[in-house]
């Protein structure tokens, strides 16, 4: 790995802000949040050159702490803003964060068309396996006989199968990361964000306030590399396998990847002799031949 | 101002928008301004629909109850709406062996209305031609009946169906001779109509939606993200089907949260945006109406108006919900509310929705209704030169951009509250859009202090768009006895009313609100002190524009004229309401 220190391309402190981080000790979102930044680093991006969009959660209090355009919108809500926004202008690589609570409950929906329209984006999930910031309630992505705030037997509901449930959407892209491994996650962001549609990376992460039992050291424990054991992105079959098949370890790492899929925007026909973006065409239009047809 | 009527009528599937728009297009090329208005039902076939064309050669925006000529496709039509035809009209239907019941058939005579059966099947039958040349067949009928000349007809028959070959327009063509034929071999007496005034054959007929979407794509917007939804629907057809000749991102939603999202995000982004909906999906976008006041982005929401609560009347129209969008969503934030009323500000208030969007940062919710949305209108064609494009205090200038500070977005000491806007991917000082209450430069900040001096610097754009907006449009005495005050589409038929005779000479006004909130008074109150009787005209229960005023600067307009039978104000109906006026 590699960490640019030239002068005038982007470092780890171009990122930096002095807003003082408010998560837990032990919280995952730190390794995420240095991930992404080393990521980014390594891509070569200034902060002025890439959109950062938050949904409500913890993971959303780090919208203010990071030194980037950042947005931080409504809970279950941040996929069709960042969606909205990169089709506005493709040219800027737009990242959208959400948690399991917002991702597979509030906004599921948005999940579903996000991955079926292949928008040119990334979107990680910090999935932690509860609603940590409205104090540990069950998500859908909670083991159903964990007792949890608001649930004390455990929930009633089956968990969200969400890796055959992505899977079954016809991804272009899935990866795996854990928040411990911030070498991986580097890996994954990078290849990610390189993507041509969209890009859903899980990343399982510890909530050493409210999760008791995907702790850290558990996690740890549990992940393997399945690309360091010769597992082929390009076989959907065996990605899909490995990803759902939890029961004796987690594969990580990237396990799905489908290039010859266009984006929603390549999709776009009247788009594709257009060397501009919406962003930069916004002038008065002449209508004139659009009016013809009415006289 | 001399107008006839004419109404086809019909099971929806059956060619009577084809029969009504043929003649629309005929009606204004031969000279005639032409209202037309659509009835309809939430189904795709069957049940019973309606289009109906008010013609005169002065300008008229309104529909009569009664029409001239009744033209049915079925005999639901001859059941339902006899009634409507106005003495000494005509009737023209193609239902074999039809006959009114005895005491229909002395009130028709009594009002020595003409019934003209068309023995469409047997004509086509013995001219060999295919069904579908029926509605042809009744076209021609229809405009022989209006003493209408068979060129022009045949004209628009050709540049309708030109593309599909000579021989396919020599049938039409046919067709169009057998049912000038019929008619004037039957000895009926077509309708004398007002003579032409050739200047509106160069004038557009399209409907309000066309319009809109019109004067959204002029006003610069790049994207339009939509849900389906009636009345809204058209809008969305309009812009879509037209994205390859104006190469606009377009995006049929998956709900009308992402339609209002991802709209929101196109703004962030720097282009100009649009999405529309009516009651109901407005309803699912007001929580994202709320984040875009709070990250002071520009958004621009076409709300088009039918009968609720819930699914209420879906295909008719009403102006129920001004108070829904002067107060949809939490928290307090700016936001201005517009209202359409025709074809004409459809196109002329779309570029200034963008241009108050941008300048005060904020979103803007266009009001329109089923009625203006699916009404078709006689249009001069637009002056494509004069809408402004003004993007307020957006930078895009690298040498302004390199001086910003992430302080600078939300700099809550700038005047009025408009602190500089600038885009994801240019090269400046970053900074945090922040649905989150936000420090100066989006970070989170939930002091007292820091809570209060955002509200005020957001709340200031509203004080400061209030002085900006102009007054609302006094049209006719300008010191009148009677003021009239109204908004969205009943203007037109006001507008209609006080252009007739009976009301010519008498001093009185209409006071036209266009925009609707934050509510200008001071030219509403100058006028009251003067009037003698001021009545207020609304779509609605509640009178929503007169209690808005009331809460505004305290005037209580206590006549009242309110309608919200899903039926728009018909000409001849508001007459009658605002006849005993004169007096």
């Amino acid at each position: 790995m590699r960490i640019p220190l030239q002068t005038g391309g982007p470092n780890m402190h171009s990122y930096y802000t002095d807003t003082p981080c408010t998560w837990c000790d032990g919280c995952g979102d730190y390794g995420i949040w240095t991930a992404m930044k080393r990521a980014l680093v390594e891509l070569g991006y200034h902060p002025w050159q890439i959109l950062l969009c938050y949904d409500v959660g913890c993971h959303g209090n780090g919208a203010d702490k990071t030194r980037a355009y950042t947005f931080h919108g409504l809970h279950g809500r941040v996929l069709p803003f960042a969606a909205g926004a990169s089709l506005a202008n493709p040219n800027v690589p737009v990242i959208a964060f959400g948690g399991d609570g917002a991702s597979f409950s509030e906004g599921v929906g948005h999940m579903v068309h996000s991955v079926r329209s292949n928008y040119p984006m990334t979107f990680v999930l910090h999935n932690n396996a509860n609603y940590g910031l409205t104090t540990g309630q069950a998500s859908s992505l909670t083991w159903q006989d964990q007792p949890m705030n608001s649930s004390p037997n455990g929930i009633p509901e089956r968990t969200l199968p969400s890796m055959d449930f992505i899977f079954s959407l016809e991804p272009t892209f899935v990866a795996r990361g854990f928040s411990g491994n911030i070498e991986q996650m580097v890996r994954i962001f990078k290849t990610a964000l390189q993507h041509r549609g969209f890009a859903y990376v899980d990343i399982l992460q510890a909530c050493p306030t409210y999760n008791h039992l995907a702790t850290h050291d558990w996690l740890l424990s549990h992940v393997y590399d399945a690309n360091s054991e010769g597992h082929d992105p390009s076989n959907f079959e065996e990605a899909r396998r490995i990803a759902v098949d939890t029961t004796d370890r987690i594969s990580t790492g990237i396990l799905y990847q489908n290039e010859d899929i266009p984006s929603f925007y390549e999709r776009l026909i009247p788009r594709q002799q257009r060397k501009t973006t919406a962003v930069e065409e916004v002038e008065r239009t002449d209508v004139s031949e659009l009016m013809k047809e009415f006289v | 101002m001399k107008r006839i009527s004419l109404k086809v009528t019909g099971a929806q599937g059956q060619g009577v928008n084809s029969v009504g728009e043929i003649c629309g297009k005929g009606l204004k090329h031969a000279g005639y301004c032409v209202f037309g208005y659509r009835e309809y039902m939430s189904l795709i076939k069957g049940g019973h629909s309606g289009y109906q064309l008010d013609v005169s050669p002065e300008k008229l925006e309104s529909s009569e109850t009664t029409v001239d000529i009744l033209v049915n496709f079925n005999h639901h039509g001859l059941m339902q709406n006899w009634q409507e035809v106005k003495k000494g009209g005509i009737i023209l239907h193609q239902t074999p062996m039809w006959e009114f019941p005895s005491e229909q058939q002395k009130w028709l005579k009594d009002n020595d209305i003409t019934v003209v059966y068309l023995p469409v099947e047997d004509i086509l039958k013995k001219m060999k031609a295919p069904n579908i040349l029926g509605n042809v067949l009744i076209t021609s009928a229809v405009w022989t009946l209006l003493g209408q000349d068979d060129d022009v007809l045949k004209e628009l028959v050709r540049k309708q169906f030109g593309h599909k070959g000579e021989e396919i327009v020599q049938m039409n063509f046919r067709c169009i001779d057998e049912g000038t034929a019929f008619i004037r071999d039957d000895s009926v007496q077509p309708l004398t109509l007002p003579a032409p005034d050739l200047k509106w054959a160069n004038h557009m007929y399209l409907t309000g939606s066309e319009a809109m979407g019109l004067g959204i794509i002029h006003g610069g917007c790049r994207m339009y993200v939509g849900y389906p939804m009636t009345p809204s629907s058209p809008l969305l057809s309009y812009i879509a089907d037209k994205q390859n000749e104006t190469e606009m991102v377009i995006k049929q939603a998956e709900d009308e949260i992402t339609a209002v999202q991802m709209m929101s995000g196109a703004m962030h982004m720097g282009t100009r945006a649009a999405t529309g909906t009516s009651g109901g999906g407005f309803d699912l976008m007001t929580e994202s109406l709320s984040l875009n006041g709070i990250i002071e982005n520009p958004a621009v929401i076409v709300l088009a108006q039918r009968p609720g609560p819930a699914t209420g009347l879906p295909t008719w129209t009403c102006q129920g919900d001004l108070l829904l969008a002067v107060g949809a969503a939490h928290g307090e934030f700016p936001r201005l509310v517009i209202s359409v009323s025709d074809s004409q500000d459809s196109f002329d208030l779309m570029p200034e929705a963008f241009n108050y969007a941008d300048e005060y940062q904020t979103p803007v919710i266009v009001l329109t209704d089923k009625h203006i949305a699916e009404a078709l209108y006689t249009q001069v064609p637009y002056d494509v030169t004069k809408a402004e494009i003004r993007r307020g205090n957006l930078v895009t200038d690298p040498k302004k951009l390199a001086k910003l500070k992430s302080a600078d977005r939300y700099d809550p000491t700038v005047k009025d509250g408009i602190s500089p806007r600038w885009l994801p991917g240019t090269e400046a000082d970053v900074y945090c859009a922040q649905g989150d209450e936000h420090d100066a430069e989006g970070n989170v900040d939930e002091s007292a202090s820091n809570a209060i001096a955002q509200m005020q610097k957001r709340m200031a754009k509203m004080t400061a768009l209030h002085n900006a907006l102009p007054e609302p449009d006094l049209i006719g005495d300008s010191n009148p006895d009677i003021l009239l005050v109204c908004w969205g589409s009943t203007r037109s038929v006001v507008d209609d009313v006080l252009k007739s005779e009976e009301f010519a000479g008498a001093s009185i006004a209409y006071l036209h609100y266009s925009f609707l909130w934050p509510l200008k008074t001071e030219k509403l109150l100058q006028l009251v002190s003067k009037a003698k009787k001021i009545v207020l005209i609304e779509g609605n229960y509640n009178g929503q524009l007169g209690k808005l005023i009331r809460q505004e600067c305290g005037l209580n307009i206590e006549e009242r004229i309110l309608k919200y039978d899903g039926r728009p104000f018909f000409y001849d109906e508001l007459h009658r309401a605002l006849t005993p006026l004169l007096s």
